[in-house]
């Protein structure tokens, strides 16, 4: 299994921010792990300025989202660690999506979203599809 | 107008329209600010040295200024200065709820700091008054509201004009519905102050911040009505008083008791000048803001209100806000999406979706707005493809 920046340096090539959302969005209207489900109050991501929500079952994670932007994100991030190993797993986080030009053109409030959702995906396999402790 | 402020000739190729968010700065203020803190930091009201009296001096003549450009008598008496409209909505409720048996009435284009104060105040009632399809406040339902109360004391707060209506309600009217009544009223005046010139005679409390008008960060101006004075400070502390001795207190005479600790005076040192460029310009840019209106209402397709002044805010269809604001930003484009900070009523207009707002400000020219017209349309049919 790749790494996540090498999986998607094509996303780091592309110089144009019109033409990095354009493949985002794209990669999140084929990306396996976003599905239509019926969502929980509790599957909502915290932090995110739109709506995300972040399911594990049968030891894969699904999301959907309102934003055909994140809905891109989340694909990404959800598709690469459901086949990730234990240790890439371990050491993903936020600055490995930053190492494929992602920083730039996502806000801070964006930023903040995607770390949570990371966070989640922490949590949710350790501790199942449950409500996270406030 | 335009080139009087630096940002524009440092940037040109953003398209910035999120002026109701903040404004970008004129010259003047950029200056002062650098000259305050190269050459004149000093404390007010307390030195007893040369600079302390120059400080001194701006900061009395920026409240004359305000006095001249608002048509305020006695602004010493009535401007206070804070950290922003937030400070002085947070204040004057805290100021208005120090009462028994009152009802809070809240106009329905409200931002939360108008109502998120009022949250943990002793009132009787809670209500909302409502907007009517053109984006104003329903002044028959405030009056129905006022008539029907049984509490001895009423408080209105509204604002001038929504943050995301981008209409301007109907103050003599409500005023004095207000008057009728006896009610308090609380007036968040951000989004009209410095297009607008109202006259704000008969408001117990009118908020306002600096940097959507040209001006410096943290700073804001609460204006109040003078029997407002009687009152002991909201802050209490170094500044606010004449007199401390272990038992009692006298405090100041003047709306300086309500300005505890050392004021933000590298930018109250900036609105002398500023203040000079407001009034020599006011006519300019009401008609300037007016004419914008008007050609966004015939650019945009708003879906929702027409918009009479700084900005407009866009239903949207295809995607989510987010989208679109990210799309317009790789454009160059600085606009705002989501609820805006008046969340009930963009949730209610909008089902949830939130709204696009492009806003403008003296600066802002037609072929901006066209330019964003153009994006957004590209933007859309992008997002179209796959959402």
């Amino acid at each position: 299994m790749k790494e996540f920046q090498d999986l998607h340096e094509d996303l780091f090539l592309l110089e144009d921010p019109m033409d990095k959302y354009e493949f985002i969005m794209e990669y999140g209207n084929q990306a396996t792990s976003v599905q239509e489900f019926d969502t929980q109050e509790f599957e909502l991501v915290p932090g995110c300025t739109s709506r995300l929500w972040l399911r594990y079952e049968n030891k894969s994670f699904i999301c959907q989202a309102d934003s055909t932007i994140v809905k891109g994100i989340a694909g990404m991030i959800c598709d690469w660690y459901n086949q990730a190993t234990e240790s890439q797993r371990q050491e993903f986080s936020l600055e490995k999506l930053n190492e494929i030009g992602l920083a730039p053109i996502l806000s801070m409030g964006r930023q903040n979203g995607v770390a949570n959702l990371i966070k989640r995906i922490k949590y949710m396999e350790y501790w199942g599809n449950k409500n996270p402790p406030k | 107008m335009r080139n009087r402020f630096p940002f524009f000739k440092n940037n040109p190729e953003i398209t910035y329209l999120d002026s109701a968010a903040t404004s970008q700065t004129l010259d003047t203020v950029i200056e002062d600010t650098y000259n305050f803190l190269q050459n004149h930091k000093s404390n007010a009201h307390r030195s007893g040295h040369s600079m302390g009296a120059w400080v001194d001096n701006q900061y009395w003549l920026a409240k004359e200024k305000i006095g001249i450009w608002l048509g305020i008598h006695n602004p010493e008496n009535r401007i206070i200065f804070n950290s922003g409209a937030s400070q002085g909505l947070y204040d004057a409720i805290q100021l208005a709820t120090r009462i028994d048996d009152f009802s809070v009435f809240i106009g329905g284009d409200f931002h939360h700091s108008l109502s998120l104060p009022f949250k943990n105040t002793n009132y009787n009632e809670l209500k909302y008054i409502d907007v009517n399809n053109s984006g104003v406040i329903n002044t028959y339902h405030l009056e129905e509201l006022l008539r029907n109360d049984t509490s001895k004391n009423k408080i209105v707060a509204v604002t001038a004009v929504g943050n995301i209506t981008g209409t301007v309600n109907d103050l003599p009217r409500i005023r004095s519905i207000c008057e009728r009544y006896n009610a308090i009223t609380i007036l968040d005046a951000c989004q009209s102050m410095g297009k607008i010139l109202h006259n704000y005679d008969g408001f117990d409390f009118v908020s306002w911040s600096w940097h959507k008008i040209y001006g410096p960060n943290g700073l804001g101006c609460l204006l109040i009505d003078p029997k407002w004075l009687e009152h002991d400070p909201v802050h209490p502390g170094g500044g606010s008083v004449v007199h401390v001795n272990y038992e009692t207190q006298e405090y100041l005479s003047n709306a300086t008791k309500f300005e505890s600790g050392t004021p933000n005076l590298q930018a109250i040192c900036t609105l002398p000048r500023l203040i000079d460029w407001l009034i020599e310009n006011q006519n300019n840019i009401t008609a300037h803001d007016k004419e914008l209106a008007a050609f966004a209402n015939e650019l945009f397709d708003t879906k929702l209100f027409k918009s009479q002044t700084g900005l407009i805010s866009l239903k949207i269809e295809k995607g989510a806000v987010e989208d679109v604001t990210m799309l317009l930003d790789a454009n160059n484009i600085m606009s705002r999406g989501g609820n805006l900070c008046a969340e009930p009523l963009v949730k209610s207009v909008t089902n949830g979706k939130g709204l696009l707002r492009f806003s403008w400000g003296a600066y802002t020219t037609k072929q901006e707005l066209e330019y964003a017209a153009e994006k957004l349309g590209e933007v859309h049919e992008r997002i179209s493809r796959f959402a």
